[in-house]
């Protein structure tokens, strides 16, 4: 009996254990983990892709720009300056930190596989918008070129990420980003979304919320020093012009129309609609399975019946009964 | 014209340039593209009937298969159903199987041996291990699989499956799985390589990994006869009499709908876990309902899903029944294999609640869930030294009444707790080597393949190893 009950709390203490060390994200072993990954490499890796992306914004990288970017101290971050200026990296003149020529090389893969691993994680996993930077900023230091090639090829070798940043090509050239920031472009004009900014995280985050997307066309409804509206995907976005500033947007030809729109799901059984778009934030397979059921612009979709537990529903698309859950169907706008 | 051909370099440099500028969405446009000329071809080949006709009878009975009353109904009726009809009709060929290859040819083969001078151990190798482990799972297996599998194929090929997959999504969204896995695990019932393969109907690669690996979860026909004959021998007896063949078929379904709750439960976990940033995306087409094809159904269903699968599961019941005819027959120090093996085993089968002969059997039996009973009682009788009873060391057997089983068991030591550690072992363990074998075919991925064969296993040693603490805890306390 003793014996026994000795046996279960033995058991049970360790299966409770093991579970705790492996709780994902912040048991010990994945501390420990990431930990280890945090080494100089890392750090040098960082400092060339802080000197190299603040270039090509125009800014000009110091030692206090270093040391936020890598979130270290002042001191650590001369530390890592110096070991750049070693390795032939970079180098040090009136204060700002110039790029080499091996620098350069090094900050273009190391952002190129960043903004692969970005696109690869839209398109071919379905882990949420907001995790795709923090993987990446992981991953960017452990893909070799051949490996970098090797995923780019399984892709098709995209041109952007899915914030629209261009992916440096495996010669290691840059396109430079094009488009304004939507917080200085002209009201009652249409544009296209072309970038969002994905750093600092929190005004990042903020924007996804909002619901924009890149590609997403808009129509600028107000532009002040309080607020930037703009009408997109069938409804109104109202942002903070410091969020605005992160979005790049380029004039469009044709304008946007402003027809009232409503997700799919709301439709109820026994009422048509006509198709609008696919929702931008609908990427991947996801996406091209709705193509491929012929979910385009123009196309009529009948509701036709509800499951008897309320989801998902069935609607007739060009002569075809097909079931979609209220979640996939909120991805598509009908009129 | 006197334009210069443009090199190689010039068109990469001018597609690049046009790829920059087409913008990401060009492949939508390319799809639109396409859907306008298709529509347009087919307006001008095509002529529509005026009157749809079956358009309205698909409506009347989708309103009625997926209605809030009826539907959960309806569904329950043709489950029970089929496997009414499988279970009733299965007895007939399976006796008459049974007769053939293990009461009339194994006898005649064993005289045409003795008769030939056939040295001792390749007759038995060849005609007591290999061919009757085989002649007993094709025995087993091939009938219900001949009724169960055309029986759903019809149901699919009507088109009232979609329909059950339709009604009880939300229950499988809720656990991170696809409303189709009701399907696969309807059929795991039958056979779970079997259903393994209908996973190719989940078109979302991360709910098809979770149907895929919990597919054993779904007691399948090799297990059923197990959980009938120890619920029978064990629980059955314990019930006011009368009542016995109640308790114990409540007992089976019990283990069964346990089965169901577990693959809720680890699909949830999976979805949540390992799983998580799998490519998910739902969609299922309801067709039209169109009256089966019967010969065509029956032909097909036999074709692929029957002789495949027997196939696969006689070709490891080739080495497994050589095996066990070895493990009984091979003498170290006095004593056979298997003895020393069950020795080996039956302190760790004891802490399970199980015991050595349990577990010796189910690792000789990985092959094929059929013989798992043949070897626990051949091992039993071999191990306790019964004499009179079975077919000789090495040689599966099936026994004669409940009273000769309840003999056997009591003689190997078993108690209530082995019986219900056994009925749970049963649905918790690896799957077989014919599944396993599948699951590496299906997704091609020893990771998965790894996960689908342990994670149960593992699963099965937790719950005998709780229920056996907890069940002497209550016994002495």
């Amino acid at each position: 009996m003793a014996q026994a009950l000795l046996f279960i709390l033995i058991g049970a203490g360790l299966l409770i254990g093991v579970l705790w060390a492996f709780r994902p994200g912040s048991g010990w072993y994945w501390r420990g983990k990431t930990q280890v990954e945090m080494t100089d490499r890392v750090r040098t890796e960082d400092a060339v892709k802080h000197v190299h992306l603040s270039n090509l914004r125009g800014l000009q990288p110091t030692l206090e720009s270093l040391a936020g970017a890598l979130q270290v101290t002042g001191n650590e971050a001369a530390a890592v300056a110096q070991s750049l200026t070693q390795f032939g990296l970079a180098e040090l003149r009136d204060g700002q930190l110039h790029l080499q020529p091996r620098g350069v090389e090094a900050a273009l893969h190391i952002i190129r596989v960043h903004r692969l691993w970005e696109q690869h994680l839209a398109e071919g996993t379905s882990v949420s918008d907001g995790e795709w930077h923090a993987q990446a900023d992981r991953i960017e230091h452990q893909l070799s070129a051949q490996e970098a090639d090797k995923l780019a090829a399984q892709m098709g070798n995209p041109l952007r990420d899915p914030h629209g940043d261009p992916i440096p090509s495996h010669a290691g050239s840059l396109r430079p980003q094009d488009g304004l920031p939507l917080s200085s472009v002209a009201v009652n004009q249409s544009y296209r979304i072309v970038h969002i900014e994905d750093e600092p995280v929190a005004i990042f985050s903020q924007i996804v919320a909002s619901g924009l997307q890149p590609e997403m066309e808009l129509r600028v409804l107000e532009n002040s020093a309080r607020r930037v509206r703009v009408w997109a995907d069938g409804c109104e976005h109202v942002l903070a012009p410091l969020l605005a500033a992160s979005v790049a947007v380029r004039p469009v030809e044709v304008q946007a129309q402003e027809v009232a729109q409503r997700p799919l799901s709301d439709l109820e059984p026994g009422q048509a609609s006509r198709v609008v778009s696919i929702s931008h934030a609908c990427r991947g397979l996801e996406r091209r399975r709705l193509l491929d059921l012929g979910l385009l612009p123009g196309t009529m979709v009948y509701a036709e019946l509800r499951s008897p537990s309320g989801d998902p529903t069935a609607y007739r698309i060009r002569d075809t009964l097909i079931a979609l859950r209220r979640t996939q169907a909120q991805w598509v706008r009908v009129e | 014209m006197s334009t210069v051909m443009p090199t190689a370099e010039d068109i990469l440099a001018g597609a690049e340039t046009l790829r920059w500028s087409a913008g990401v969405n060009f492949h939508e446009q390319l799809v639109e593209a396409i859907y306008t000329d298709a529509a347009r071809l087919t307006d001008r080949a095509v002529t529509r009937p005026d009157s749809p006709l079956r358009f309205d009878f698909d409506r009347t009975v989708d309103k009625l298969v997926t209605s809030r009353w009826f539907g959960f109904p309806l569904m329950l009726l043709m489950l029970a159903t089929v496997f009414y009809i499988t279970i009733v009709g299965a007895n007939v060929p399976s006796a008459l199987i049974s007769d053939l290859l293990i009461g009339i040819i194994h006898p005649l083969l064993k005289q045409g041996s003795a008769a030939l001078g056939v040295p001792f151990f390749i007759d038995g190798l060849l005609i007591d291990g290999m061919y009757l482990g085989s002649a007993w799972v094709v025995a087993v297996m091939l009938p219900p699989m001949m009724i169960f599998f055309p029986l759903f194929t019809l149901l699919e090929d009507f088109g009232y499956l979609p329909r059950v997959a339709f009604n009880l999504d939300a229950i499988f969204r809720k656990s991170g799985a696809h409303g189709k896995q009701a399907l696969t695990m309807a059929m795991g019932w039958g056979c779970n390589a079997a259903g393994v393969v209908a996973t190719r109907i989940i078109d979302s690669p991360r709910e098809r990994l979770i149907a895929i690996i919990t597919n054993n979860f779904a007691l399948c026909n090799g297990r059923w006869p197990t959980q009938i004959m120890i619920a029978t021998v064990f629980i059955g007896v314990l019930a006011p009499p009368g009542w016995g063949g109640l308790v114990s078929a409540l007992a089976v379904v019990g283990v069964a709908v346990l089965g169901i709750l577990i693959t809720f439960a680890s699909s949830f976990l999976l979805s949540r876990t390992v799983l998580k940033g799998e490519v998910s995306t739902f969609s299922l087409e309801l067709p039209p309902y169109r009256p089966p094809r019967i010969w065509q159904t029956i032909y097909t269903s036999i074709i692929d899903r029957t002789i495949i699968v027997l196939w696969r599961a006689v070709m490891w019941a080739l080495p497994a029944g050589a095996l066990i005819w070895l493990a009984g027959n091979v003498n170290v120090s006095g004593l056979s294999i298997a003895e020393h093996l069950i020795q080996f085993l039956n302190p760790a089968g004891l802490v399970l609640g199980l015991n050595g002969v349990i577990l010796l059997a189910y690792i000789l039996a990985i092959p094929a869930n059929e013989i798992v009973i043949p070897t626990v009682l051949m091992l039993t009788a071999l191990s306790a030294k019964m004499a009179g009873v079975g077919a000789g060391a090495g040689v599966m057997f099936d026994a004669e009444s409940d009273a000769q089983l309840a003999q056997l068991f009591a003689a190997g030591g078993w108690t209530l707790l082995t019986a219900v550690n056994l009925m749970l072992f049963s649905l918790l363990h690896n799957p077989c080597s014919t599944t396993i074998h599948t699951i590496y075919k299906e997704t091609r991925s020893a990771k998965w393949t790894t996960v689908a064969a342990l994670m149960p296993l593992l699963l099965g040693f937790v719950v005998t190893f709780v229920v056996a603490q907890l069940w002497r805890l209550v016994a002495a306390g």
